[in-house]
């Protein structure tokens, strides 16, 4: 293990596990008390969607770019069309969902490469080894973007988490909030796809999240713990996939799912009844 | 004087129905006035308050919180009231302590990108001691009784210092001590501050023997308007005996 910190690939990789550990887990907190479910998969997807009409247009696009694209758009939709249409988000992401679905099959149909080409295949898998210092830029940038903002609008975002109407009547404008959490999600959502990849990215925003509200009554001590859980799954699960030859997102995902069960069993809360 | 609370042939509709909640509503309420609000269920009581707070859209009418326009100024508006909603309860894994729930009375009134200071703080605890519940500050509220969750919600509208107090059954979950402690601090609060207070009841025998003004709902309208003792008689006629069972 020590003799693959050596190389440059490696390091970049460990240092997005980091980041994308701590940026997942800090917003997943807020979509899982939001109970913005849905909305995890619902941009993973239209990222999806992004990717194959990137391919599609064959070499004029980058699907990457096509994907981020699509993400940001659909995350910037959901909520207006879910206040116009005076709908719950969780309805309005599942209807995005279907949509990007089906853009993505007619998109790639309309492909000259035959099947999953291998660019919309990194774009669903991920594929950390493969993140250049471009991208870390990127992802450190983002994380001390959304750090900030957090900062700056917690005591809004900690009051809509406890109860919407009730932050309303207490003079806060909930709207802008729900709209700017959805944007955020849609943008970590976009730029974790290169590590972790767009099937698997909801799992790093769920599963940190619920499993760090599992041991404390103190919100404050949540926002702490979601994202070092977010890290822990990212790093352990990377060197699960070198040790084992297996996809990246997947050991993910499973060590999240883990750590999410453990926590369950050890829970404090469960003790105090 | 600007009333603290104008109500001009107000309706309300509920999204999908096509019946107003409350109908045809003209209505001033003074600064510094107590007012109960009474009726049965369905008689459009919360719906009166949520539309006097702005939660709810008003579909017909105006009205004028501190001379101020609800669906033009609505956050403004709502920062000066203090809200207790009815049978608020929290979950028991909730991972808020009592007295972040408080606090959040405070919010409001910081606004966007301000940070909580010692003073608000010190009001949040403030407002706990006034209702006897200073020692619950570091619970999770959703391991609290229901009677202490209600207490917090009443703590967090007071934290807010607010100017009018919209109060929707805020005696339902207590026992008759706490009943009785926390009526005598509303009228605390109204003499010492000039607190506009409206408490909306359907429990009748809770404010038998009051000489505040009381206005009686049914049906979406208001049927009566004044004195309890004389709105009761005109009431009566109304709304169906079965109410004011137990009352005489």
């Amino acid at each position: 293990m020590v003799i693959w910190l050596q190389y440059a690939i490696f390091q970049r990789a460990i240092i997005g596990c980091i980041f994308a550990g701590l940026l997942t887990g800090l917003i997943g907190v807020i979509v899982v008390r939001m109970r913005l479910t849905t909305i995890g998969y619902s941009i993973a997807h239209s990222a999806f969607a992004g990717a194959a009409l990137g391919v599609a247009l064959s070499a004029t696009v980058d699907p990457l770019v096509t994907a981020i694209a699509f993400s940001i758009t659909t995350a910037l939709f959901i909520g207006p069309v879910a206040d116009k249409a005076k709908l719950p988000v969780d309805t309005i992401t599942s209807i995005a969902f279907s949509l990007n679905m089906a853009l993505a099959f007619i998109f790639l149909t309309l492909s000259p490469q035959v099947g999953l080409s291998s660019e919309v295949a990194s774009v669903l898998w991920g594929s950390i080894v493969a993140i250049n210092n471009r991208d870390l830029i990127f992802l450190v940038a983002l994380t001390s973007t959304v750090l900030a903002l957090i900062y700056l609008f917690w005591k809004e975002l900690f009051a809509i988490m406890f109860d919407r109407r009730m932050a309303e009547a207490d003079g806060i404008s909930t709207k802008p909030f729900i709209y700017f959490t959805i944007f955020m999600v849609g943008v970590v959502v976009a730029f974790s796809l290169k590590l972790i990849g767009g099937i698997l990215v909801y799992a790093l925003l769920f599963n940190p999240a619920s499993s760090a509200l599992q041991f404390s009554y103190d919100m404050r001590k949540i926002i702490v713990i979601s994202p070092i859980l977010g890290i822990v799954s990212c790093i352990s699960g990377f060197f699960l996939s070198l040790i084992f030859d297996m996809p990246v997102g997947s050991c993910i995902a499973l060590v999240s799912t883990i750590i999410f069960a453990i926590s369950v069993i050890l829970s404090p809360k469960k003790k105090r009844g | 004087m600007v009333p603290a609370i104008k109500l001009n042939d107000v309706s309300t509709v509920y999204e999908g129905e096509k019946r107003p909640a409350i109908r045809d509503i003209t209505l001033s309420i003074e600064e510094g006035e107590i007012v109960y609000i009474v009726g049965p269920n369905a008689a459009g009581k919360t719906t009166l308050l949520e539309t006097i707070n702005g939660l709810l859209p008003v579909f017909k009418g105006d009205v004028l919180v501190l001379g101020l326009d609800v669906r033009k100024y609505g956050r403004r508006v709502r920062c000066q009231i203090g809200y207790v909603p009815q049978d608020f309860m929290v979950d028991p894994s909730e991972p808020y302590r009592a007295l972040d729930v408080v606090l959040m009375g405070r919010y409001g009134k910081i606004g966007v990108l301000g940070r909580l200071s010692r003073e608000d703080k010190e009001r949040a605890i403030e407002a706990m001691r006034l209702l006897g519940i200073e020692d619950l500050a570091n619970r999770p509220v959703g391991k609290l009784s229901g009677g202490q969750q209600q207490k917090v919600m009443i703590a967090r509208a007071l934290a807010k210092d607010p100017r009018i107090l919209l109060l929707d059954e805020p005696f339902s979950n207590l026992d008759p001590e706490s009943r009785g402690k926390l009526s005598k601090l509303l009228i605390r609060l109204n003499e010492e501050r000039n607190i506009t207070i409206i408490t909306v009841t359907h429990d009748i025998q809770q404010i038998a023997g009051s000489h505040n003004r009381t206005i009686i709902m049914d049906s979406g309208r208001i049927v009566a308007d004044g004195d309890l003792n004389d709105v009761l008689e005109v009431a009566e006629k109304i709304i169906p005996t079965s109410f004011w069972r137990g009352i005489w």
